[in-house]
């Protein structure tokens, strides 16, 4: 196995790569300028063409490409043109671990309701529960993200004031002490996370229960039943490990995605993480930063990708890689 | 299933949360000093929802609003600057002197924050000497002297720094060679002596304003290179003089000021601490004025007030002067032809004055007014704000909505209902693409009626919105025939740029508007050595520009700001709702 990871690593260079040089040139085409915010009147005209100077961007495109390269393959990123010339690096060790938290807190809290939910489904078919539970799922499945965050926003902090409006922290939280820190950061995240793992869990929920039921119709599960075990034994331990087989595949492809829902979250929230980076970036066409946060979402989909197919051998038996 | 595989799984799912703790820890790094904001420490806190964080806390570099709010704070100035909203001039105050007399503007300030004793203007307006308080130290207990000016000039000049600001150093001595002389440019004879010397005359506010840059202090700076100015950890350290301190930055969410205690320009800050809060999302900044976490945020939508208030009375909204009007663009020459061969023709469609001013007469700019904005919006007649009451020519009556006009203008230009409906001149639809940019519900609005309005008369118009960096560039190379946009005029009156005939020096006349009589005005009206006496010229300009109609002006915006009704004393005016945010007190809340 552990071949079979070096090599899907080594493949994953020169694809990211790739991407990268993609990225270079594509943003590069677009309209728009990284000195326009320069570009006003009252100041010289020449200081957009300084700043310009100073960004390397008024070499041809093919040596600036050249220039760049040079530099990513010495691990420089550069410097970002939008954030006072803060090295991309910085930014980005600055606003990932936030994003981290986010996605992986969520991503807990997508599998854990998301099974029990879709397990009581499964178990309950066509009961009123199920019913219910499959609406209220699908409900929330197909809401656009930002506006239920807005709407838990107005619902769970302006109507019944019980969690903070937005920011990662109170302001002097610094002072409660590391445990009090620590509750007053989880409690900022509780309105995002509940957000984005709503929405989540929901997905999950529906893959759940279509697989339990594919596996409660089985012989062995059957055979489970005649043995005369419990009913919480069979669906806990025959059923639910075998039918969480497709659904564990789903941990690893699940990343990128929690990843580019914390986007809107980032900005509604006020959070610094990579999401806020990256849309500012784009916006304030900041080149350096834009190829790294492309970089780091690179990463993100070969690796998420790369965990789905080892969690797979993981958790069954009869793949071998 | 193995008891194995088991395990990994378990293995792996404890190590995924014992990342995820890692992680919650690895955030709570950015420490620092800071009380909780219950009872007292509120009552000494004043917190400010910004839309984005400050770039450089430098004078030279930061180039953002926000920045140079907070720069202004922690770095003392030459002169201090005040804004009189009695008659809309700009007036400059050393601590002995003043340009202007006390008019009784009610948004006085006190000189005291100058560095400046007093100044003189030599009689050819040539150079200007001043004196300096001997005074004044910098936060680190070093004397700020002339020195330290001559150094900042420097650096503002530096064409590797880069400086927002060189526009200044456009009359110094060498600068019409194009390389200010500094050496001959600025002097300083002695610690308390600062002399400017121009290669023109310069009239005496010109003078002022462009010679009160803020200073840096030499000692810190002078071993920094130009080529690594913007990246010196310094920018994260300021050491100024002025009321504030930077206390901490926490890039991104929050920078936290502190009163500086050893200021003596003018005095301490009065509110102990104020920090500036980074909230990106506007409904989220409103709800945090909301709550109260926030006393001020700035642009609120008039529409989303009465909502605010009626959650928390405790909330007011204020206004400031008119800054920023919207208008629609109209490409007064053939911009495809002269981007082709450079030459001049009129444009198809908007080329001919009689035509844009019936466009200005059948859009119905009031009902725009009162649909959006309310008793925000004031319809606008050119670009002289009426806030600058002093070049402001009350006299001009502006274009009424009158649609029997408008298509009178229009068949005498040749423009005849066509079989659809649309007018037509030599076989031409009156036809085209009115472009805005994405995201802006005001223009939206205004696009749509806009759109109606001249439907009415036989006019096509087509909306499209454009992402804002594309926006801007295809304004930039004159390929939208119709846009709709804005602009915020500065507190002198310069619309060289935005008006003047050279159409490859005026990088701002977007509509190719070309009248020799308008360049001519600005500069006899720079040309006088005190503002007001350029009035006649103003008001001629103001006259030029309503009749021509080269762009149809919509509206004024009344910028309106959100402020909790705890801070007292603020005064607002176009020159900044932070104007004398030094001055505001906090009314202490009721004993719990």
């Amino acid at each position: 196995m552990l071949r079979y990871i070096l090599k899907r690593l080594l493949i994953a260079v020169p694809l990211i790569f790739g991407v990268l040089t993609l990225t270079f040139f594509i943003i590069r085409l677009a309209p728009g300028d990284p000195a326009a915010f320069f570009i006003q009147p009252g100041i010289s005209p020449n200081v957009a063409e300084q700043i310009r100077q100073q960004y390397g961007l008024n070499d041809p495109l093919p040596v600036q490409y050249i220039k760049w390269l040079g530099n990513v393959l010495h691990g420089d990123f550069g410097r970002s043109f939008s954030r006072a010339q803060q090295p991309v690096v910085e930014v980005i060790a600055e606003a990932l671990p936030v994003t981290m938290t986010i996605a992986i807190l969520t991503l807990i809290a997508n599998f854990v309701f998301g099974i029990i939910i879709g397990v009581i489904s499964a178990v309950r078919q066509n009961s009123f529960l199920d019913r219910f539970l499959t609406v209220t799922a699908l409900f929330f499945y197909s809401m656009p993200e930002f506006w239920f965050a807005l709407m838990m926003i107005i619902l769970f902090a302006l109507k019944l004031p019980l969690f903070p409006v937005s920011g990662l922290n109170e302001v002097g939280a610094e002072s409660y002490g590391a445990f009090g820190f620590i509750m007053d950061r989880i409690w900022h995240l509780a309105l995002p996370v509940t957000v984005l793992s709503i929405n989540g869990s929901a997905g999950i929920a529906r893959y759940v229960r279509g697989s339990m039921l594919e596996v409660i119709r089985q012989d062995y599960i059957r055979t489970a039943r005649a043995k005369g075990l419990s009913e919480r034994v069979v669906i806990m331990k025959h059923a639910l490990r075998n039918a969480l087989l497709p659904v564990v595949t789903l941990m690893g492809s699940s990343l990128p995605f929690i990843f580019s829902g914390a986007l809107f979250i980032e900005v509604i929230f006020a959070f610094p993480g990579m999401g806020r980076v990256t849309v500012e970036a784009i916006f304030a066409r900041d080149y350096p930063l834009i190829i790294a946060d492309t970089f780091v979402s690179g990463i993100m989909i070969v690796f998420g990708n790369l965990l789905a197919d080892v969690l797979y051998a993981v958790v069954d038996p009869r793949i071998k890689l | 299933m193995t008891m194995k595989t088991n395990k990994r799984v378990a293995r792996l799912l404890s190590i995924s949360l014992l990342a995820a703790a890692t992680l919650l820890s690895a955030c709570s790094k950015h420490g620092g000093k800071g009380g909780s904001l219950s009872g007292a420490a509120r009552d000494t806190t004043l917190v400010i929802g910004m839309l984005g964080d400050a770039d450089y806390l430098n004078p030279v570099i930061g180039a953002s609003l926000t920045s140079s709010e907070i720069t202004g704070l922690i770095y003392p100035g030459l002169l201090q600057g005040e804004f009189d909203t009695k008659t809309g001039l700009v007036n400059y105050l050393a601590l002995e002197k003043r340009l202007r007399p006390s008019s009784g503007n009610p948004d006085e300030r006190s000189p005291k924050s100058a560095l400046a004793k007093t100044w003189t203007m030599s009689p050819d307006h040539r150079s200007i000497t001043y004196i300096l308080r001997s005074d004044a130290r910098w936060a680190d207990g070093q004397p700020i002297t002339s020195r330290d000016f001559k150094f900042a000039y420097r650096l503002y000049g530096n064409p590797v720094i880069a400086s927002p600001r060189q526009q200044s150093l456009a009359e110094l001595v060498g600068a019409d060679k194009g390389q200010v002389d500094f050496d001959k440019a600025i002097e300083t004879p002695d610690d308390t002596t600062l002399i400017f010397h121009f290669y023109k005359p310069v009239p005496e506010h010109l003078a002022l304003a462009h010679t009160s840059l803020t200073p840096l202090p030499e000692h810190l700076w002078k071993n920094v290179k130009p080529a690594e100015f913007r990246e010196s950890k310094l920018n994260q350290q300021p050491v100024g003089a002025g009321p504030y301190r930077l206390a901490e930055w926490n890039k991104q969410q929050t920078l936290t000021l502190s009163s500086s205690v050893t200021c003596n320009l003018p005095k301490p800050g009065n509110i102990k601490r104020i920090i500036y809060r980074v909230i990106p999302d506007y409904t989220v900044r409103l709800a945090q004025l909301q709550t109260g976490d926030v006393d001020v945020v700035e642009n609120v939508k008039p529409e989303d007030f009465p909502a605010v208030q009626k959650a928390n009375p405790n909330v007011d909204l204020k206004t400031i002067g008119l800054r920023v009007y919207d208008y629609v663009g109209w490409q007064n020459i053939d911009g495809d032809y002269y981007n082709q061969t450079g030459k001049l023709r009129p444009h198809p469609l908007f080329g001919d004055a009689s035509v844009r001013r019936a466009l200005t007469l059948a859009i119905d700019r009031q009902s725009i007014i009162d649909g959006y904005l309310g008793q925000y919006g004031v319809l606008a007649k050119t670009d002289i704000s009426p806030s600058l009451k002093w070049a402001y020519d009350d006299s001009i009556k502006p274009y009424g909505y009158d649609q029997t006009q408008a298509v009178r203008l229009l068949e005498q230009a040749g423009w005849l209902p066509g079989p659809d409906g649309i007018r037509q001149k030599n076989g031409k639809r009156f036809s085209f693409v009115l472009c805005t940019n994405a995201g802006n519900a005001r223009r939206n609005y205004a696009c749509t009626i806009i759109q109606q309005n001249l439907r009415e008369i036989g006019i096509e118009c087509k909306i499209e919105q454009q992402e804002t960096n594309v926006f801007f560039q295809n304004l930039q190379e004159r390929k939208l025939g119709a846009w709709m946009a804005g602009w915020a005029i500065g507190l002198e009156i310069d619309p060289l740029d935005v008006w003047g005939s050279d159409l490859k020096k005026s990088r701002f006349n977007f509509p190719g508007f070309i009248n020799p009589r308008i360049d001519q005005l600005c500069e006899l009206a720079k040309s006088k050595m005190r503002t007001e006496d350029a009035r006649p010229y103003w008001v001629e300009y103001q006259k030029i520009l309503h009749e021509e109609q080269p762009i149809t002006f919509l509206y004024w915006i009344r910028e309106t700001q959100g402020f909790s009704k705890r801070i007292q004393g603020a005064k607002l005016n176009i020159s900044g709702t932070y104007y004398n945010i030094d001055d505001w007190t906090l009314k202490p809340s009721v004993a719990p």
